[in-house]
């Protein structure tokens, strides 16, 4: 698994970079569909010359059928976790682009599972998130997103020149509803045209060096009676 | 405390050895040795430069933890009337680095080593500090900087064991070592292992005792098992081992050193006649060494322990000296490959051969770098086949059996003209800088509903340039294989002149090969390939630097620093190797590699760097210069 960070590693270390597209499209009843889209296609020659390689910096090397194994074994434990269905993953490792989609019945269901197979997946002993820690959360008028504390974790453990690394990098937060958008409490948010979505990008630098970038709670129009 | 206890048990007296100087801290382990006998030279560098070279991390960076900011070596107390001492060794248990020093100010040196807390010494006129994991040593006027990493090997080995007593089950396999996980360890056939030990003579010193380690542990009052070993997790153990094979590895160099009065520079009369020298500076490395500890080689001596030794004999005397000139404009590093008789026949037969004018017609004048490498491999497959074969039909074991009765019946039964007429040995290489290659890259574009739609768009990339050649007399077998290649794929197509394989490289970009005039060339410059794939004519380097580049032995190379390092993208290399790119950026000048022809016991190197210019700290380009050869003698 160690090997896989350092694929991923390297994968944020490019300095033309990466591009993350974390798509949600919410339904009425609290259920819906996540999209999440890694786009490293603007450093494969780069990512290519790594793979090439057996070892960097006296660490191995994934092989594509490693990393490709690996990405379906983190499918495979969600598609373990009740509520979470319909699991999709696309590895195009010729371009470098992974894009994973599932359904879920409800937001906190989408939470746990991915915190669960990730912490499976990277065997952590320790839990990645309390339980009553919350990142994304759903009522009737509104819907809260910000960042899990894992991975706020994990920022702080990057070096300075990694960070700097990630200069280039996008991080693109869409969310989608089937009724309008009234407002939302990040200023940098956009509203669709059609009022049924909302997109944030960010680089991924700033990113690192505020987490609050992507902490935004949507106000929904009201539920027609 | 450990460190102290058996110092106590030792309870030797001590001598004052005042008369002692820096090289007589060398530790026997030590592998790689730079001795700078001018250090005068280097007190204009700065401290903050100094700890940036590869030497200096493996004392890892919080050895100067911003204390050393804006002073000079000059500033550090340093002795510069004595030798600095820089050494690496790695065996199969530890590696050790370090460094042995004069001190003129002890006052001074505690203004740089500020980090380091005086400890208890039970050691008579030496006095101890402590830095994290690094330790300072002083005795007299002699300072001893000294770190000893055990291997994970050595770890796993003890913490194992200890696991495996305490009744537990398998160790996590998610723990590993390095990013390697367990089941990327090569296995060991058990089967065959089984039938080569009731023959094999066991290697008893290397043969671990887990009861032995156990004891050693359980000696030591603050021996891990005070601190409620039995409920420690895998991973804690191991950090736990670490440390007192760690504080066990130390004890062994430092009594060695101190106790027993034991050096490199005694033990080894190669390296003292090296530091009688008066060059600004010498470097060792003894390679029988490295080879012996290497991972096969220990293998080899677990199960045919007979034909190890006839190997390790092979390899004995195989050491690397040399000195370290400052001339008016250039540096020079004049070093001897040592060896004994019968592998010097080898490399002797292996040089001996005529240069191949023809690979010159494909460097361009206006290169960047480029090597030429000259050797005879149906000679040296010759020679060797007459010194190794002998060696392997005495080892009576079915393994080395069926591989001598293959290797025979090959010798035997293969074209071995049509073998190295095809691949002759010789080869060349240029970088001839680097150029724009168009790759293609999926954007994605939004519409007004953050609707999403993936487009495939062009972009540039920098790609370095290169050319790799091989002498060849059989052009038609290359050309068997290229020929049914085409019918199989595509991307490779015969363009008449050249062959052309389509993203070959890094999955983007295409290879040319050059499949004529007896050479073999692959590259990846366009511009080779389709008009000049008969060679650069008058555009060829010049009558001057052929003659040079033929009067080396079997190795020429040369390097134009002011055009190599500027054109080499960052993105191709890792952060460290871009640090070290960085010491040499803005430096001017020509490095050139040369080599005399090959004896039966040794051959000569000599690496000049010429920067045409006046010096402006000529320490630093001597550390520059340690630095790379530290580098490539690790």
């Amino acid at each position: 698994m160690k090997s896989i960070f350092l694929f991923l590693i390297i994968a944020f270390s490019m300095t033309s970079c990466i591009e993350i597209i974390d798509d949600i499209s919410m339904n009425p009843d609290g259920s819906g569909t996540f999209k999440y889209n890694v786009n490293l296609s603007s450093s494969k020659v780069k990512l290519n010359s790594y793979l090439a390689l057996d070892s960097l910096d006296g660490k191995k090397v994934p092989s594509r059928d490693e990393i490709k194994g690996r990405v379906n074994h983190f499918i495979y434990l969600m598609e373990q976790k009740n509520g979470i269905s319909n699991v999709f993953v696309e590895t195009d490792l010729e371009n470098y682009i992974i894009k994973m989609s599932c359904d879920f019945k409800s937001v906190r269901i989408l939470q746990d599972a991915l915190t669960k197979s990730l912490q499976e997946e990277l065997k952590e002993e320790k839990p990645l998130l309390d339980d009553n820690s919350d990142w994304l959360t759903w009522t009737d008028e509104s819907f809260n997103r910000s960042i899990p504390d894992y991975t706020i974790k994990k920022t702080k453990e990057l070096k300075v020149e990694e960070i700097n690394l990630l200069k280039q990098g996008n991080y693109i937060c869409i969310t989608r509803f089937n009724r309008p958008v009234k407002n939302c409490s990040n200023e940098n948010a956009i509203i669709a045209k059609n009022k049924l979505a909302v997109m944030l990008k960010t680089n991924a630098y700033s990113l690192t060096q505020n987490l609050n970038l992507l902490e935004n709670t949507i106000y929904l129009s009201p539920l027609k009676p | 405390m450990k460190l102290f206890s058996l110092f106590a048990i030792l309870s030797l007296s001590i001598t004052s050895v005042y008369s002692q100087k820096s090289e007589d801290y060398i530790p026997t382990d030590a592998v790689t040795v730079f001795s700078l006998n001018n250090i005068a030279l280097l007190q204009k560098v700065s401290l903050d430069d100094l700890v940036k070279y590869e030497f200096m991390a493996e004392l890892e960076q919080e050895l100067f933890d911003g204390s050393t900011s804006g002073k000079s070596i000059k500033e550090s107390g340093i002795d510069f009337d004595q030798k600095l001492n820089i050494f690496y060794g790695k065996g199969d248990k530890y590696e050790v680095a370090g460094f042995s020093f004069g001190i003129k100010d002890i006052n001074q040196l505690f203004t740089v080593f500020d980090d380091f807390d005086e400890q208890v010494s039970p050691l008579e006129n030496v006095k101890y500090y402590t830095s994290y994991f690094n330790h300072l040593l002083i005795r007299g006027k002699v300072g001893l900087l000294i770190r000893v990493d055990p291997l994970s090997g050595a770890i796993r080995q003890v913490a194992d064991s200890i696991w495996y007593s305490r009744g537990n089950e398998n160790v996590p396999y998610y723990y590993y070592e390095g990013g390697y996980l367990e089941e990327d360890l090569e296995p060991i056939d058990e089967d065959y292992l089984e039938e080569e030990w009731d023959e094999a003579e066991p290697a008893t010193e290397e043969v671990f005792d887990v009861e032995d380690e156990l004891e050693v542990l359980e000696d030591g009052d603050d021996y891990i098992y005070d601190e409620d070993i039995a409920s420690k997790n895998y991973a804690e153990l191991r950090d736990s081992v670490y440390n007192e094979l760690q504080q066990e590895y130390l004890n062994r160099i430092v009594v060695d050193l101190i106790v027993n009065n034991r050096n490199l520079r005694k033990e080894d009369k190669d390296l003292a006649s090296l530091l009688e020298h008066t060059s600004e500076g010498v470097f060792y490395l003894d390679n029988s060494r490295n080879v012996a500890k290497s991972q096969s080689f220990f293998y080899l001596q677990s199960i045919l322990p007979a034909l190890h030794n006839e190997i390790k004999d092979l390899y004995t005397g195989n050491k690397i000296m040399g000195d370290l000139l400052l001339n008016e404009s250039s540096i020079e590093a004049k070093m001897t490959a040592n060896y004994g008789e019968a592998l010097g026949s080898i490399y002797s037969a292996l040089n001996d051969t005529k240069f191949d004018k023809k690979t010159t017609k494909y460097i361009h004048k206006d290169n960047s770098a480029y090597f030429t490498y000259n050797v005879n491999l149906r000679q040296a497959y010759e020679k060797a086949y007459e010194i190794v074969m002998p060696l392997l039909r005495d080892e009576k074991n079915n393994r080395v059996a069926t591989s001598v009765l293959t290797i025979e019946l090959l010798n035997a039964l293969v074209d071995k003209d049509a073998v190295f007429d095809t691949y002759r040995g010789s080869m060349f290489g240029t970088f001839n800088g680097v150029k724009k290659v168009m790759v293609r890259r999926i954007d994605y574009t939004y519409d007004e509903d953050f609707n999403y739609t993936e487009t495939e768009v062009e972009s540039e990339e920098d790609l370095p340039i290169f050319t790799l050649g091989f002498s060849t007399k059989r052009n038609d077998i290359p050309n068997i294989v290229l020929e049914q290649l085409a019918k199989v794929t595509s991307e490779c197509k015969n363009m008449g002149k050249y062959w052309i394989f389509e993203n070959a490289i890094l999955n983007s970009v295409p290879l040319y090969i050059i499949n004529k005039n007896d050479l073999f060339i692959l590259t990846n410059d366009e511009d080779l390939a389709v008009n000049h794939s008969d060679g650069y004519g008058a555009d060829k380097i010049s009558r001057k630097q052929i003659k040079k580049t033929k009067k080396s032995g079997f190795v020429y190379g040369q390097i134009d620093w002011s055009k190599t390092i500027s054109q080499l993208p960052r993105e191709l290399f890792t952060a460290e190797q871009n640090e070290l790119l960085d010491a040499m950026r803005g430096k001017t000048g020509m490095m050139t590699l040369t080599s005399s022809k090959t004896s039966n016991t040794s051959t000569n190197f000599n690496i000049n760097y010429d920067f045409n210019g006046t010096y402006d700290n000529p320490g630093q380009y001597i550390l520059d210069l340690v630095n790379s050869l530290y580098i490539l003698m690790k």
